[in-house]
């Protein structure tokens, strides 16, 4: 078990690393200057190679990211170019309302789709398991920011059950619950469409081993079997594409936040990036990069609980 | 006495492209309580599928068609599902032939037996796993009130052969169908199986059916047998008439096919040609005339199909009685 855990806190450390080295030349790699937009079009070029010195830009590349990296390991992500903030506080800030909405977009996605998936493998060939399956093709091939409007359209404008922006900081928990409501649909339905075909190919593989013949031999109800003794089998697919989908109910997130004009990670990240304000982008990523890696990481632990054959180093 | 287990003309079919394929035909068979009942037969020729539809187990979409099963003269397949579901491993209970796949490798033995228990009995969680353990005593696993906590991947194969014999008499069932418990065993673990399973049939007075291809395990281990070929029951008796006398061609030939230790150096094998027919393209007679040493058209061999016939010990072949036997 401790080599499992050692083994997974090693893979999140190059994982980190990785990640954090591609957004920090893939940022060098678009045109544009923070110096020149800091000052402006009209600044003369003695103020923009000060700038560019202080800012660490006269240095080549290669050396910048060393320098980066170096203050990186030390917890340093630099200032925000726009600000004058540290990267890392400027980012913490947008991170409560989008982990917010991500963690309910996933709540969504797993209380909808786990279910509906083994009821469709349960039911094969059923109207459920047609419907399902309709739904959940929908799902995946509808672009979140179109299902967002649609949404905003039919709930907000048409029905007037939920507010079609976002709720100011300050608002009480209720009142963050209300507004929450229509963009975690938003995002879990999409997530949930992908949960439930695989919950649902996996259940179906594992309903038919020679296991399951024998629960049922024995006189197993049929409920058990498939909650306990075949859910279990088939949890760990189903986490490991919880985890897949996180990644990219991130990314969604990010376009949700900009539908229902919701602070956050994905709003900072965007005005970063159009500033080239290639510190806070930085930090943004890293931070996205960690959520994704630590939740995977999670998971690998998950697993070694779930499976004991996989608790063996 | 009435038979503890009994099928009677069951036939069940899968759906074909030229309507139902029949996979068993008009099996009939009864095993008595304490007695075990052997059936033999190549792969294919319907061991398996007979008994999984007489526990309404074929898959889908496979269906029973006629016949009845009586468990101590009720018929399993008229009871609704439910009423069967309790029937199910609570009075007959089952063993299947792959023990490394039969066991669920993410709950414990202990919580896999504590599950047929408590599918059967009103019993806590706490009492379900004592008498699991003490279930594993009984097939003589070692030290079982420590392995009760173990998952199935820690135990070989004959040990887990062993959990799932523990998990199918853990209701103390009248009736054990056993289907082929040892042939993915060592040889070495065979024997010991084989008598745990004779052990517990004494002890319990269970019923048996052991289904195996090893007449070798039948001649030690059952007091009757049953050969089965292309679906059917082609003949049937105490293993001391068929093994003295086999009446049917197929089980004349199953005996010539197997090696014996005391034959001279240089005997050839003789194994039965050809293969056993498509059960969608069975021919109309005897469904083994095409491999029959003993076919005969002018007996009907190829177009009538023969009846089992005989008192006590069964054959179905219209030339039985008229072939020279040298087993």
């Amino acid at each position: 078990m401790l080599f499992h855990v050692a083994r997974c806190v090693g893979q999140l450390a190059v994982a980190l690393v990785g990640i954090v080295t591609v957004a920090f030349f893939l940022m060098r790699a678009i045109p544009g200057d923070p110096a020149l937009y800091m000052l402006g079009d009209f600044a003369t070029v003695e103020a923009l190679a000060t700038l560019r010195a202080r800012l660490g830009l006269d240095l080549p590349v290669w050396q910048q990211y060393f320098v980066f990296l170096f203050r990186a390991v030390q917890g340093d992500l630099g200032t925000s170019v726009v600000t004058g903030q540290p990267a890392l506080t400027e980012i913490w800030a947008a991170v409560p309302p989008s982990a917010a909405l991500a963690v309910s977009g996933m709540l969504v996605a797993v209380v909808i789709g786990v279910p509906l998936g083994v009821v469709a493998a349960v039911r094969q060939g059923s109207a459920v398991d047609v419907a399902v399956m309709l739904v959940a093709l929908g799902g995946i091939s509808f672009p979140v920011f179109w299902v967002g409007l649609v949404a905003i359209l039919t709930f907000s404008h048409a029905l007037g059950l939920f507010p079609a922006l976002g709720a100011s900081s300050d608002a009480g928990f209720w009142t963050a619950l209300h507004h929450m409501v229509l963009p975690a649909m938003v995002l879990g339905l999409s997530v949930s469409a992908y949960i439930a075909r695989l919950t649902r190919s996996a259940m179906l593989e594992v309903l038919g081993v020679d296991h399951i013949r024998v629960a049922r031999a024995m006189g197993v109800p049929e409920r058990r079997i498939v909650w306990k003794l075949a859910f279990r089998n088939a949890l760990i697919p189903v986490l490991a594409v919880i985890g897949v989908t996180f990644a990219w109910s991130l990314g969604n997130a990010i376009l949700v936040e900009a539908v229902f004009s919701r602070p956050g990670l994905g709003s900072t990240i965007l005005k970063a990036i159009l500033a080239r304000d290639y510190q806070l982008v930085q930090a943004g990523v890293l931070v996205l990069a960690a959520a994704v890696v630590l939740l995977n990481t999670a998971l690998d632990l998950l697993y070694g609980a779930i499976d004991p054959r996989l608790r063996r180093s | 006495m009435t038979a503890a287990f009994e099928l009677r003309g069951l036939t069940a079919a899968v759906p074909g492209e030229k309507g139902a394929v029949r996979l068993v035909e008009d099996v009939s068979l009864s095993v008595r309580a304490g007695e075990t009942l052997a059936v033999v037969g190549e792969s294919g020729s319907g061991k398996t599928v007979t008994f999984t539809s007489a526990l309404g187990l074929l898959p889908k979409p496979g269906r029973v068609i006629a016949g009845q099963a009586l468990l101590e003269g009720e018929d399993l397949l008229a009871l609704p599902p439910e009423q069967l579901r309790r029937r199910r491993g609570a009075r007959i209970g089952m063993v299947f032939q792959d023990p490394l796949t039969g066991l669920n490798p993410v709950f414990t033995v202990g919580e896999q037996i504590a599950e047929v228990l408590r599918a059967h009995l009103p019993i806590s969680r706490r009492e379900a796993r004592d008498r699991a353990a003490a279930l594993l005593g009984r097939v003589q696993i070692p030290d079982a009130a420590r392995r009760v906590d173990d998952y199935p991947h820690q135990f070989s194969g004959g040990m887990r052969q062993r959990v799932l014999i523990a998990m199918a008499i853990a209701l103390g069932p009248r009736v054990l169908i056993a289907d082929e418990p040892t042939t993915a065993l060592d040889v070495t673990v065979q024997a010991q199986v084989l008598d745990l399973l004779g052990d517990l049939r004494a002890s319990e007075g269970m019923g048996m059916v052991l289904i195996t291809h090893d007449l070798g395990v039948v001649a030690r281990q059952a007091d009757r047998v049953a050969v089965m070929y292309a679906g059917r029951v082609v003949e049937t008796g105490t293993v001391e008439e068929v093994f003295r006398a086999p009446r049917h061609p197929y089980t004349i030939s199953l005996f010539r096919s197997i090696p014996e230790i005391d034959a001279p150096a240089g005997t050839m094998l003789a194994p039965i040609a050809g293969s056993p027919p498509d059960p969608a393209r069975r021919p109309p007679g005897c469904a083994f005339a095409p491999r029959c040493f003993a076919v005969s058209d002018a007996h009907g061999c190829r177009s009538v199909r023969p009846d089992l016939i005989g008192a006590g010990h069964f054959a179905a072949c219209h030339r039985q009685g008229a072939i020279e036997v040298a087993a």
